[in-house]
């Protein structure tokens, strides 16, 4: 009797196992499109997007951005007339992994490589498509060392550089607004976060501003009573304060920065792109925020948006929240176009076919320059201002002479 | 005297709940032994719970009381269906459950809720400010040291004055001696994890209220931190996780403010240099506990 007790509860643990099992492969799996190996009349893009992590809020939108586009390119009969198979493998925000799973991707025969949206996090998933000559792109990767010059010749990022994005939140900032000083808080987790303040410091100085003070801050920390208190004992109010940070604590510094009746307007980058963060400020504390980011979901934003975020409703019977959705969408997308220019998917030939060609995206024009000036993406950014927990979009910004990388 | 008020009233804030969470990690692993590595996700579950419940009509503090109670819920069932059927097995079982039960938690939030930030409602009472010797503090940071302070006084009234409290800590101290009294393990035992997710439940509250937001991830932060303060404070005394976890906050509060800029990204080398330092000099930690 007791046999048969153990037996029970031993096949009742393995279905338990089997269910996280299974729960576990759609989140690494999330395969697209048909799941068959991969054939010759296949075309098969490997992503190493993390959907797990700190990453996550960044890379899971693109991925379904990307879902998006695979599906409208393989209706209107794929590229280079072969159907297109998308697989992503988690990369979990670990450098590690997202390298790990592009090499697996590759082994599985992958064509090109979606990498994750951050140098620091995706960096490994274009080394290893380099490694195997395949392009590489980042959906939004704006470190101004995704490029060929630290990835290789055959690496891009569809983001503007944080040159760009730096440069045209400090025009904006003293140009248009009038703003004359600038105080500034970086947080030093990640490359993004530190060159994206050391180009608006750089591009604000560069027009004649001033910058009060730079403070530091670590992601994580959850404790920003430090910095606040620095602001709060100036002897000048700047007239701006520039705040390069990442979700979540993004959340906690803005949110205590208001909550003390601090109201003087801040400014940031795309990582402010999120409707947590819009949501989380609400009507109290979303007010006077201003940042550069891609693009913004709205039809003529960009050509082609309204055919975007139909289709993106259609797929995931939703409307995008954030413009990272618009990211995976345009890194497919090049990578469709450059295909077919090049008319083959070898690495060397898309390569060189991508530096040749302006792309029309749903973030604006994109122009790179050639591997030997390191794939310099030029762009504008998309300016977006957040008043009463709302955003609207302002205006395409692209910034005189930004700093060099 | 300004600067001074400030620290003293950041870091008491920031302590409490550093105490807190410590007392919750430290309560179970006196029993049991056991680092419960899923005593994070109690503090995301609170969360998610008040997420679910902000569009419904509830006040506010029904659905904070709600989320509070569903950490505690949360803590027993993982007590009664993961740890229990390996607990006679290992200790080493049990620590690699803790594991599991925390990976299995904060994917379901990811699968079916979302890998980005959600919203949790806070009360307008939590944005509102108050002057203290020339600083505005948050209301919410005093209420952070009010709450705290007065639960660490009901939960010492209670493991003193009590049958389930004596039971508690007779089972820390000598848990097999504790058995062959008479004392029920599993009851015990369960009691701990429910106080251990109440005290998640509640810092919840005011942990998720300074980012308004709550993500599958919020966990790890709480974990860490309830961690380190319970080794300094010490592990097998109750005080010394409250301790420790005041210790911490202070000696991360006075980095912050007083690193100069170009050695702040180094503040977390200091801040465990000086744990590193204590526990030179007590190894057992700042209080030490019997048995």
């Amino acid at each position: 009797m007791s046999n048969i007790r153990v037996t029970v509860r031993r096949r009742a643990t393995a279905a338990f196992a089997q269910g996280i099992a299974f729960g576990m492969g759609i989140l690494t799996a999330g395969a697209f499109g048909a799941p068959t190996a991969a054939a010759q009349e296949e075309l098969f893009i490997g992503g190493a997007l993390s959907l797990t992590g700190i990453q996550a809020p960044l890379d899971e939108p693109t991925l379904r951005g990307a879902q998006v586009a695979v599906e409208a390119l393989n209706e209107e009969g794929g590229i280079l007339g072969k159907q297109i198979r998308f697989v992503n493998l988690d990369g979990k925000s670990d450098p590690a992994t997202v390298g790990n799973v592009a090499v697996q991707l590759i082994e599985q025969g992958a064509d090109m490589i979606v990498a994750p949206c951050d140098f620091d996090f995706g960096g490994p998933a274009s080394r290893a498509a380099q490694n195997a000559g395949l392009v590489g792109i980042s959906t939004c990767a704006s470190s101004p060392l995704y490029g060929s010059a630290a990835l290789g010749d055959k690496q891009f990022t569809a983001s503007m550089w944080n040159t760009t994005m730096g440069a045209a939140a400090a025009e904006y900032a003293f140009k248009e607004k009038g703003w004359k000083t600038a105080y500034v808080v970086t947080d030093t987790f990640i490359d993004y976060t530190v060159t994206l303040s050391r180009y608006f410091i750089e591009h604000f100085e560069n027009l004649g501003g001033t910058v009060i003070r730079e403070d530091k801050y670590t992601q994580g920390a959850q404790d920003f009573s430090a910095q606040l208190n620095r602001i709060q004992n100036l002897d000048e109010k700047p007239d701006v304060i520039f705040i390069s940070s990442y979700m979540p604590d993004l959340g906690t510094i803005i949110r205590s920065i208001r909550e003390i009746g601090i109201e003087t307007p801040i400014m940031g980058g795309d990582s402010y792109d999120d409707t947590g963060l819009f949501a989380a400020l609400g009507e109290a504390h979303g007010n006077d925020i201003w940042f550069v980011t891609h693009t913004y979901m709205k039809e003529g934003v960009a050509p082609g948006m309204a055919d975007f975020l139909e289709k993106y409703e259609e797929v995931h019977g939703e409307a995008p929240d954030t413009s990272f959705t618009a990211m995976g969408w345009d890194t497919v997308m090049i990578m469709a176009k450059a295909a077919e220019k090049a008319g083959s998917t070898d690495g060397d030939k898309m390569a060189d076919a991508m530096e040749e060609m302006t792309f029309d995206l749903l973030s604006g024009k994109l122009d790179y320059s050639s591997a030997e000036e390191g794939h310099y993406p030029y762009k504008e950014g998309a300016l977006v201002e957040l008043q009463n927990g709302e955003t609207s979009f302002i205006g395409w910004m692209k910034p005189t002479n930004p700093p060099a990388p | 005297m300004g600067d001074f008020t400030y620290l003293l009233i950041s870091g008491l804030s920031l302590g409490s709940l550093y105490a807190l969470m410590a007392l919750g990690l430290v309560i179970v692993y006196g029993i049991l032994r056991l680092v419960n590595f899923a005593y994070g996700e109690y503090i995301m579950v609170a969360g998610y719970t008040l997420f679910l419940l902000s569009p419904s009509p509830l006040p506010w503090l029904v659905m904070a009381v709600v989320a509070a109670v569903m950490a505690a819920v949360m803590s027993y069932l993982t007590e009664r269906i993961a740890f229990r059927p390996v607990r006679e097995k290992s200790l080493t079982a049990m620590l690699i459950t803790s594991f599991a039960v925390s990976t299995l938690l904060q994917n379901a939030a990811l699968l079916f809720v979302s890998p980005r930030a959600r919203v949790v409602p806070t009360p307008g009472i939590f944005s509102e400010t108050v002057i203290i010797a020339g600083n505005v503090t948050p209301v919410r940071e005093i209420l952070a040291i009010v709450v705290s302070v007065a639960l660490l006084i009901g939960f010492s009234i209670l493991l003193r004055k009590t049958i389930l409290g004596i039971a508690l800590r007779a089972a820390a101290d000598k848990f097999t001696m504790t058995r062959m009294l008479g004392v029920p393990a599993n009851l015990v035992i369960s009691a701990a994890f429910v106080i251990s997710g109440l005290l998640a439940g509640i810092v919840a509250i005011f942990w998720l209220g300074r980012t308004g937001s709550v993500t599958p991830g919020i966990g790890l932060t709480p974990l860490l931190v309830a961690f380190v303060s319970t080794v300094i404070g010490g592990m097998r005394s109750l005080s010394g996780a409250v301790v420790g976890g005041y210790v911490l906050a202070f000696v991360t509060i006075i980095f912050n403010n007083l690193l100069p800029g170009d050695l702040y990204e180094f503040r977390e080398a200091f801040i465990f240099t000086i744990v590193i330092l204590i526990l030179l000099f007590r190894p057992e930690g700042l209080v030490r506990g019997r048995g």
